[in-house]
């Protein structure tokens, strides 16, 4: 078991706890820690997950289906004007 | 997917752990627990929150206001049975963004922007941030009709609303944030409570499962209740909140299960307390409907308490103002995780407004913003309520495409990745969707411009 502690990034910053007193906090902390997956660290999900190369097909009916949600918002909100008047 | 204590046996070095961290660790430590003393209720009670949330919150104001229109226009058939039929397709739905997220612990908003690139990001979040804006505006609207049924005003709505946002915020926990929703939005049974005040017909509630009578009345009217009563189950808000809500809450694969109980108990509630709206909504119909034409007052309420009873009347309105503030809550969280995602700085309710600045002024800004909108004199409040659900519905095909092909990603999603079952259903889903949306959208502009008649 590898016993080296963590590094702490800012939650301990600015406290001016001295080391006898903060030794139980750590350990407590260390062991807390232990309940998070590795790639749940905040270190970790910042990390972006690599792109994923589409097909030329897929591509066009993403863009294709985009172009139409557009197309007919602008219908509901000309319509939503339009019963204004 | 090693836990950190599998990583340290094995000699790897630890990431560097932040205040989130610790945080998040604190409420998985309690799961943990639970799970090693097989301890299943308090499992349970742990684990249940977004799929609850992301339900009873599309529960909202202007969804209750259209569950309880349909009933005072066209009774109880064909709504009794759609209602449930709509929020099993809600659960096809929200069941991939619980599942995407507890395995990436990644927000929807993330790993469209990175995986599909910038460009689809975006746009996410920009049809995010236009349909969430205009449905916080109904939901202020929702508080504003509930609160007038008690002869309060515009600007009581307004301070609530906003109070409510400031308050769930102030803790820097997620975990604390959920509770007090989840504790808010068990008030939207106040819907069922209404629906059993005005004595329904037990018998003709029974022959309304059979989809019958279907709607009457012109084609675009049929058009438009099917967008905005499937707007009123199904929205891109709930994509975003219930993958990114699933991240912050630490879920893992090892969750999905419980995760799949509190999206399916979520789904049963909400339809439920819905059916309790149409059947209070219902108790108007031979009266012609009349009450929903005052909407931008307190037309509802009052027409209910007139025809029902009071105490109809007045928990119908209390409903209302539960719906609405619940909405602006998961509403606005939602908006703070895109903002958050997008731009790519922290996004957790585990982290302190300090170090999420952007989340944090996410949150309050977009309530802010439609909590303006509603104090506009003169503003076409009751168009702008009526026309929320229906463009959520146009605009959400495209985003249940990116999560349908997230949730079949293999690079992301390994063995949880979805089965061709969940893939035949989805894509039926989103058709459904698509087709109802596009339908009205072109028949009403199409009238519009005239044409073609009506």
């Amino acid at each position: 078991m590898n016993t080296e502690a963590p590094v702490m990034n800012d939650a301990h910053q600015g406290s001016p706890i001295r080391e006898r007193d903060l030794q139980p906090q750590e350990r407590f902390e260390d062991e807390l820690i232990m309940h998070l997956e590795r790639d749940q660290f905040v270190a970790e999900t910042s990390r972006p997950v690599p792109r994923v190369a589409l097909s030329a097909r897929a591509t066009a009916g993403l863009w294709a289906l985009r172009v139409f949600v557009v197309l007919v918002s602008l219908m509901v909100i000309y319509t939503f004007i339009d019963q204004l008047h | 997917m090693a836990t950190t204590e599998a990583a340290a046996s094995a000699g790897l070095l630890l990431p560097p752990v932040t205040a989130e961290d610790t945080a998040r660790s604190q409420d998985r430590s309690r799961v943990h627990h639970a799970r090693g003393h097989s301890k299943r209720w308090r499992l349970l009670w742990l684990l249940v929150g977004p799929g609850i949330l992301a339900m009873l919150g599309e529960n909202d104001g202007p969804s209750m206001i259209a569950y309880a229109s349909d009933g005072a226009q066209y009774g109880l058939g064909f709504f009794v049975p759609f209602i449930p039929v709509l929020f099993a397709m809600a659960f096809v739905c929200q069941e991939m963004c619980m599942r995407v997220g507890a395995v990436t612990h990644r927000g929807y908003g993330e790993l469209v922007l990175q995986r599909f690139g910038r460009a689809w990001g975006w746009f996410g979040a920009g049809d995010l941030a236009l349909t969430n804006l205009v449905t916080l505006v109904a939901e202020f609207i929702s508080i504003r009709v509930g609160l007038a049924y008690f002869h309060l005003g515009a600007g009581v709505a307004v301070t609530l609303g906003l109070v409510l946002v400031l308050f769930t915020l102030s803790g820097g926990r997620y975990w604390r944030w959920e509770r007090i929703v989840l504790g808010l939005a068990l008030f939207n049974g106040l819907f069922l409570l209404a629906a059993i005040l005005v004595k329904p017909h037990v018998g003709a509630l029974v022959s309304s499962l059979a989809f019958s009578p279907f709607p009457g009345g012109s084609f675009n009217t049929l058009l438009l209740l099917l967008a905005s009563t499937i707007g009123a189950t199904v929205t891109p808000w709930m994509i975003f909140f219930q993958q990114s809500a699933s991240a912050d809450k630490g879920m893992t694969p090892r969750d999905v299960a419980h995760g799949r109980y509190d999206t399916a108990v979520g789904a049963v509630l909400a339809a439920i307390f819905g059916v309790g709206a149409l059947i209070a909504g219902a108790a108007l119909l031979t009266h012609g409907g009349s009450g929903i034409q005052g909407f931008a007052g307190a037309g509802f309420p009052q027409a209910l308490g007139h025809v029902a009873g009071s105490a109809a009347g007045g928990v119908f309105a209390l409903g209302l103002i539960e719906a609405g503030a619940v909405a602006i809550l998961t509403i606005s969280a939602s908006t703070a995780y895109a903002a958050g995602e997008c731009v790519g700085v922290s996004h957790s309710f585990n982290n302190s407004p300090r170090n999420a600045t952007v989340f944090y002024a996410a949150n309050v800004g977009v309530a802010l913003l439609a909590a303006l909108v509603i104090l506009i004199p003169g503003a076409p409040l009751l168009s702008i309520a009526l026309n929320a659900n229906v463009l959520a519905t146009v605009l959400l095909p495209v985003g249940l495409v990116l999560m349908v092909m997230l949730a079949n990603d293999k690079g992301l999603m390994g063995p949880w990745a979805n089965k061709r079952s969940t893939n035949a259903i989805g894509v039926a889903v989103i058709a459904f969707v698509g087709l109802c949306g596009a339908a009205y959208g072109i028949d009403s502009f199409l009238l519009s411009v005239h044409l073609i008649g009506s």
